[in-house]
């Protein structure tokens, strides 16, 4: 073998086992180097953030960094984007394998699951404890769901007030107007819709089959919930889920609510003009005005309350998120740049709600002229105004740990009920799969 | 080869093919086999989030595998999944596979190419595209409908029979190709003076296929049926995307369960974990049965 051969030999196996050990190095490297998305970092003056919708959330965040940055020149603020699926996924991996540090300052955590994960991972989380953020500024309904134990761990963002959406020009072809569908019962709703139906041929309503939505919201109206204050399951002997399941049939056999089978579909049940109407998290608004040719035909109220149903009201609440800050951020930073911005600065509000219909959870940004500007698009009709003040009313309720589980449960039991199923036995079993699921 | 005393070039020959082996059964060690540990030791776990401890008894999270309602539902779904779409899938991969073998075929590449194509899709997209075709107001309902063999749209993911045939179908069309190229690629073995002695002695191609092609496929079906049930137990992305596993859980596979109870649900690892180890208790007890089955010399 001569001498060049084997150097070239020697070359070949260094330039396979190089990229073996480089990667080797990276790998265990990684731990100590920290250069994933975290900043984390005390006394800087740059925080990092996790949130979803580049037109919503981050923009709105983004507004935020601008209002600081006039008094605190330093601040930087990088948004990286991560849709709320894979952000619940990073935040129980990251909690799980004790890596805490790679988080980001502050997230955006869907309300609904916001006791789940500071109960499971209560080391992820600061608190707000003895900070200055004034949170009775804010719907109790709202705060509620980023409290445990007393202790408030988010910043309520994005609002999730219930509403109903009706198209004006159609129940003016039946002989109504909105009004006739202001402040009124369930039951009332389906003797309307009936009639719009058999006079205009469309519905009011549509919805996802097998989506538990509009129950929650009918539950969540009479402040009833599917745990109890100690966390447990009432699914069963529930008076307001019978209730609304039982509204929820007559809907849909009377042809006033259709079922769907995507999201897709939904929003296209009403910007195809099938459907006249729809009742959602006011978020929903951004759906509708999609479609522009409808500009003047929609106007917004709030929502049909239950029957014979202890504390029913005509409000209630769908989604939102609120901000979170997580165990290793720069606490005292970021408490301080959302206090001046989300929960005290008007100017940021009125910025962010004309761009993006982000809408304030903040009751006083409420009182700004730009939330009491009269909407073509509804009638000339002040609906952010209209819908911060509904949002001051919403009864509180109870999402607790296994609020997922409890959702999921109800939602197959109402797919069982409508195929034929008995309430009572369909909910017994939803029941018995929480409970067995919290066992 | 038991204790043969080797010579030393031979001893040093295979001590240079150790040293090459090291890194890989190394990494291999340290990145499979050494989660797998960890995984099992989670399984015998329980608590909240990160604050476990060991199970009391500790096959406490495998004996709540046999009282767990929905579990029992997904592994019947699994088992539909795998039943029906496994040994269909395989025989039309077997059939494709000597109709594009034909030297006469004309264009066979294109054929060859267009059967193949769908794998190279991406899981979730094709999920995405079969959910839009099989809407009530999609192509498929609209289609149905124009050819006058439905009055109404059917709701196919609203039920769990039709959700179940969806997710079957858009299996078969994901995998069969799939298939179909481990089965050509055999058959290039596959000595041609079989089939012309079988012409001879006057075999249809009903017989050929039965008694010729099948046989000397053997290894390569025995390997197809092993991956497609490895397979289909740990079936995700289209459970979750075509259906959500929906409606009332009619639909989710296995795997679609135990990332439920790891990440959209309240976090339980400790029982995720011991899911999984059924998950693999499952496949290797099926392998093991398709290797014995399958290895029968006759």
């Amino acid at each position: 073998m001569s001498a060049t051969k084997r150097t070239i030999r020697a070359w070949l196996a260094a330039a396979a086992v190089v990229p073996l050990v480089a990667s080797l190095a990276a790998c265990s490297g990684s731990g100590h180097a920290g250069t994933g998305a975290s900043g984390g970092g005390s006394g800087s003056n740059t925080l990092t953030v996790w949130a979803w919708d580049p037109n919503f959330n981050i923009y709105a965040m983004n507004e935020a960094a601008k209002i600081y940055q006039k008094d605190h020149p330093d601040f930087q603020l990088k948004v990286v984007e991560t849709p709320w699926d894979d952000l619940q996924t990073k935040l129980t991996t990251l909690a799980q394998s004790q890596q805490a540090d790679k988080l980001p300052d502050i997230f955006l955590v869907q309300n609904n699951a916001f006791q789940k994960n500071v109960i499971n991972y209560p080391d992820l989380f600061s608190d707000f404890k003895g900070s200055q953020v004034d949170f009775s500024k804010f719907p109790q309904s709202v705060v509620d769901y980023s409290k445990v134990d007393g202790v408030n761990y988010g910043m309520p963002f994005d609002n999730g007030t219930a509403i109903t959406a009706l198209r004006t020009d159609v129940l003016q072809q039946a002989g109504y107007t909105v009004k006739d569908f202001t402040d009124i019962s369930w039951s009332r709703f389906l003797e309307l819709g009936k009639d719009v139906l058999a006079k205009t041929g469309k519905p009011l309503l549509s919805g996802q089959a097998g989506s538990s939505d509009l129950i929650t919201m009918m539950l969540q109206s009479a402040g009833a919930s599917l745990f109890d204050k100690d966390g447990k399951p009432t699914i069963t002997d529930n008076a307001a889920l019978l209730a609304a399941i039982d509204m929820y049939q007559k809907l849909v056999k009377a042809g006033v609510l259709v079922e769907v089978n995507s999201w897709d579909e939904y929003i296209g049940s009403f910007v195809n003009q099938n459907v006249a109407g729809t009742i959602n998290g006011v978020w929903i608004v951004g759906s509708i005005q999609s479609a522009a040719d409808q500009s003047g035909k929609w106007a917004i109220t709030n929502l049909p309350k239950l029957d014979g149903v202890p504390g029913a009201t005509n409000y209630s609440a769908n989604g939102g998120s609120s901000w979170a800050i997580s165990a290793h951020a720069n606490r005292d930073l970021a408490i301080d740049f959302l206090n001046s911005t989300f929960a005290g600065s008007t100017q940021f509000y009125d910025t962010i709600l004309p761009k993006s219909g982000a809408l304030a959870n903040w009751t006083p940004a409420g009182d700004s002229k730009v939330y009491a500007e009269p909407q073509p698009f509804f009638g000339g009709d002040a609906i952010f105004q209209k819908v911060v003040g509904y949002s001051t009313k919403v009864p509180s309720n109870n999402t607790g740990a296994y609020y997922y589980e409890g959702r999921d449960a109800v939602s197959a039991a109402i797919t069982k009920i409508m195929s034929g199923t008995d309430p009572a036995t369909a909910l017994k079993e939803a029941q018995q799969t929480v409970e067995f699921a919290m066992k | 080869m038991s204790t043969v005393t080797l010579s030393v070039p031979e001893r040093r020959r295979s001590l240079t093919g150790w040293v090459f082996l090291l890194p890989a059964a190394l990494l291999i060690a340290w990145m499979s086999f050494w989660p797998m540990i960890q995984a099992f030791v989670l399984s015998l776990k329980t608590g909240r989030g990160t604050r476990l401890e060991l199970a009391d008894p500790w096959w406490y999270n495998y004996q709540r595998l046999f009282d767990d309602a929905i579990f029992h539902t997904t592994l019947v779904n699994t088992a539909i999944y795998l039943v029906v779409q496994v040994p269909l899938m395989l025989l039309l991969a077997l059939i494709l596979a000597t109709l594009l073998n034909d030297p006469k075929l004309r264009l066979r590449g294109l054929w060859r190419t267009a059967i193949f194509l769908p794998c190279a899709v991406s899981l979730v997209s094709y999920s995405l595209v079969f959910r839009t075709l099989f809407s009530t107001d999609g192509m498929v309902n609209d289609a149905l409908k124009g050819l006058g063999l439905i009055d109404h749209p059917v709701n196919w993911l609203g039920q769990p029979g039709t959700a179940r045939f969806v997710i079957i179908l858009g299996l078969l069309w994901r995998w069969t190709g799939y298939n179909m190229v481990f089965y050509l690629a055999a058959l290039q073995n596959v000595e041609p003076t079989t089939f012309e002695a079988a012409r001879i002695d006057g075999a249809g191609p009903v017989k050929t296929f039965l008694f010729v092609t099948v046989p000397q496929l053997k290894p390569m079906i025995l390997l197809t049926a092993i991956m497609s049930t490895n397979g289909t137990l740990q079936l995700f992305d289209e459970s979750y995307n075509l259906t959500q596993g929906g409606p009332a859980y009619s639909s989710m596979s296995m795997a679609h369960y135990l990332y439920e109870t790891s990440f959209h649900k309240n976090p339980n690892f400790g029982y995720a974990a011991a899911l999984s180890y059924a998950i693999l208790l499952m496949v290797a007890v099926l392998a093991a049965v398709q290797m014995k089955v399958g290895d029968r010399r006759d």
